[in-house]
């Protein structure tokens, strides 16, 4: 069951068992009470150890969070790092030379000002600079992360990237693929990179996503399908 | 601007690709303008311009003033473009020197203000001493490309639309008659300037463009913001119903050959009239719908043709 | 006061030339070889303009600092006392003098070769001594040759003058009295092509006789810029044997 929650608003979760805040809550220290600090969807989970709450809202700006896997275009080089921007007009975070697989002093990563990146934050203080990674840092070894190599992004709503990378049934990609094949890669920092082999399929693609973020999930086939089929029309219209 | 909105080389690429062959990002072909949307506010002149995502206010306003000495038959009129952020991060409060908020509002004011689309001297009310004093306050409400035109368009309709209150004169002595005293009278508009922005890209080398005979840039008219950060040059056309290049601007940017240049031209023209029949239409409209209740209040009858 | 004839039956202007001729166009290069990299100084008939080139030097803030490309700066310089009649303001910060500097910075941009100065700035200044009418042709033709000499890479020359439109004749060159009179078109031409790297109209003009304005536009350009190349040879030959009789 979910419900619509607002700051200020009383949870309803069962105050007895043991409880696991996510993100949107918030513990007083004082009052021993747990409040929402975002309005949203609120979200329970029942685990072994008890239950998970989290707010799900949306927003627009990206905040660096551990672990999440964001979207960067690099913006300066160092002599040991890069400077890469997650969102436009928001501070920028770093990405170190040794983040990357195989790396070593010798070996240092070919990227330049201006390549798209794909990362996941590894170390995000408040007090300072978030710190972004190009491998799995428990391994060592290569994750599909590094640079994202032409396409387009697609700029969306951070809920919505989220919904699209985590939510297994969430049909858009699916929809997209019975159309055409294509590269995808989501970052929550509301950033979308998609590829395909053709730019049609690719504007195609960019349109659809856009169009797909205002209208109802029922609704994403038609508008899919409308896009693709302008995309033959114009083909043929030449 | 205060600080950049960042583009990654990957996109940069595919747009100019997808240009290559024939394509924009919001599926535009490469000479469709925007559908312009006008709406009016509840008072005479306050007009907001909507293209796309592009949002676009002006507001005009009239007070008694002195005219100038040198000028004396001729009333004030004064366009004032201010960006704030309002419109984007990207524009800076009460900075108005960057280059392209420079650009955009001298544009306006020569398409407007310096082309003599209002009829100045219609604002002198006492020679030397009294006349009207126009002020159009354009406000950008919410930015992706296009503000030039967006702002004529804003403009030039809230100027047809404006009234301003009626005075008699007698003697020295000026009266202005409340609006519910006596209908208030309109401006008088000459001609109507309608903008139109072609955005080049340039899809080979620099030294093909300057050099070589192939001509092959591409120009797509009313750029969104992507398009606009992206693009190699400009050229703004300011043309008018009657056939009249109002204003040109290509402040630099890629060289173009003059024949192109010239094509542009024409196809600007086509937009005009199109625009400007689309503003006298909206303008009838408010018309009608504010004075709906004209007839009933008219004592006239009823007559047999 | 008489009334002026722009343009008389006869086919003459105000100044006595006709439709298509130029003004008297005198330059030279190296005016000021103490004080900057590259200059010019330019007599295009009243119009006076010189010109200053200072870089590539290194950048006096760090936000200045283009690490693909040089960054080019113009300030042009009205001096009050350059017309008639003493103007009370300095004219810098007006915003017509920034239109100026934006759209010679965006014309010249594009013609030189700024990706082979990275780092680095390129600082031209301008200053008009008298003006006359068609004062931006002017403006890029001296910025063309201060650059040329300061040695800095460019593509072409780039050459600018005025048309104005005089009912249905177009006069090359306007001077002041002309432009107050009519509607007059800037343009600026890269070398012997036909592309337009600037144009402003500035005044109503039919759209139909437009074309024709360009064109002899365009042979005004072209002759400017053979009047400048002619000048920049023969101050070349004179280096040339300077150096060869050393």
């Amino acid at each position: 069951m979910s419900t619509l929650i607002f700051p200020g608003d009383q949870l309803n979760i069962d105050s007895e068992q043991p409880t696991t805040l996510g993100p949107g809550l918030y513990f007083d220290p004082v009052t021993q009470e747990i409040g929402p600090t975002n309005a949203g969807v609120e979200v329970i989970a029942n685990t072994k150890r008890g239950q998970t709450v989290y707010v799900d809202y949306d927003s627009k700006r990206y905040i660096p969070a551990v672990g999440d896997y964001v979207i960067g275009i690099i913006v300066g080089q160092f002599s040991d790092s890069y400077k890469v921007s997650l969102s436009s007009f928001s501070s920028s975070v770093t990405l170190s030379y040794m983040a990357f697989p195989n790396a070593s002093k010798k070996n240092k990563p070919t990227l330049k000002v201006g390549d798209l990146v794909y990362a996941r934050v590894c170390a995000a203080e408040k007090e300072l600079e978030a710190e972004i990674e190009c491998l799995d840092s428990t391994t060592g070894q290569d994750a599909g992360f590094g640079l994202l190599e032409g396409g387009i992004v697609i700029d969306v709503t951070l809920g919505f990237a989220r919904h699209l990378l985590f939510d297994k049934d969430f049909p858009l990609l699916k929809i997209l693929s019975s159309f055409t094949q294509f590269e995808v890669a989501i970052g929550v920092n509301g950033k979308i990179w998609v590829k395909c082999e053709e730019v049609k399929n690719t504007l195609a693609c960019y349109r659809s996503i856009i169009d797909c973020q205002k209208t109802s999930v029922s609704e994403y086939k038609n508008t899919i399908k409308s896009h693709f089929k302008n995309i033959v029309d114009a083909a043929g219209g030449k | 601007m205060a600080k950049d909105i960042e583009i990654s080389t990957s996109e940069a690429q595919f747009i100019l690709e997808a240009l290559k062959q024939n394509g924009r990002l919001d599926g535009r072909s490469f000479d469709q303008f925007r559908d312009v949307e006008i709406s009016f506010g509840r008072e005479y002149g306050d007009v907001t311009v909507k293209m796309g995502n592009t949002k676009v206010q002006c507001r005009i306003s009239c007070q008694i003033a002195q005219p100038y000495e040198d000028r004396p038959f001729e009333g004030l009129f004064l366009i004032s473009t201010e960006s704030s952020p309002m419109a984007g991060p990207q524009f800076e409060n009460g900075n108005n020197t960057g280059e392209d908020e420079v650009l955009c509002a001298r544009i306006i004011e020569k398409a407007v203000r310096r082309s003599g689309a209002l009829d100045v001297e219609g604002l002198c009310i006492v020679a030397g001493s009294k006349c009207w004093a126009v002020r159009a306050d354009v406000h950008f409400l919410d930015c992706d490309g296009g503000f030039i035109d967006a702002s004529c368009v804003a403009v030039m309709t809230a100027l047809l639309h404006f009234k301003k209150p009626d005075i008699s004169v007698l003697g020295d002595r000026v009266t202005v008659h409340p609006v519910d005293e006596r209908e208030p009278v309109s401006l008088g508009i000459l001609h109507i300037p309608i903008c139109v922005t072609f955005s080049f890209f340039n899809p080979q080398d620099t030294e093909e463009n300057i050099k070589g005979d192939s001509n092959s840039e591409i120009a797509i008219i009313d750029a969104t913001l992507k398009e606009e950060l992206l693009r190699d040059g400009t050229l703004t056309v300011t043309l008018n119903k009657n056939r009249e290049v109002v204003q040109v601007s290509k402040a630099g940017g890629l060289p173009m050959d003059a024949l192109s240049l010239m094509e542009n031209c024409h196809k600007a023209y086509t937009i005009t009239e199109r625009l400007t029949e689309q503003i006298l239409d909206v303008i009838k409209k408010d018309d009608a719908e504010r004075n709906k209740y004209a007839t009933l209040l008219s004592s006239e009858n009823a007559r047999e043709t | 006061m008489s009334r002026l004839e722009i343009y008389s039956p006869e086919g003459l202007r105000l100044d006595g030339r006709r439709w298509n001729e130029l003004r008297r166009f005198e330059c030279s290069i190296n005016t000021h070889s103490h004080a900057a990299d590259g200059s010019s100084y330019l007599e295009q008939g009243n119009n006076k303009v010189i010109t200053l080139v200072k870089g590539p030097q290194e950048p006096s803030s760090r936000s200045q600092v283009d690490t693909a490309k040089a960054l080019l700066r113009i300030s042009v310089n009205i001096t009050k006392f350059s017309k008639t009649e003493r103007s009370k303001t300095s004219h810098k910060n007006e915003r017509r003098v920034l239109e100026m500097q934006t759209a010679l910075v965006r014309t010249f941009n594009k013609n030189v070769m700024l990706n082979v100065y990275p780092r680095t700035l390129i600082n031209i200044e301008v200053h008009v001594l008298q003006q006359d009418g068609g004062i931006m042709g002017s403006l890029i033709n001296g910025i063309t040759l201060a650059l040329i000499d300061a040695g800095i890479a460019m593509y072409d020359y780039i050459s600018g003058v005025s048309v104005g439109l005089y009912d249905t004749t177009p006069l090359l060159d306007t001077n002041s009295l002309e432009e107050n009179a009519m509607s007059t078109v800037t343009l600026g031409v890269v070398g012997k092509t036909e592309k337009l790297s600037l144009l402003l109209v500035e005044d109503k003009i039919p759209l139909d006789r437009l074309e024709n304005v360009l064109a002899i536009g365009i042979a005004g350009t072209h002759r400017i810029r053979d009047l400048m190349d002619k000048e920049l040879r023969k101050r070349a030959e004179k280096r040339v044997a300077n150096a060869l009789s050393r």
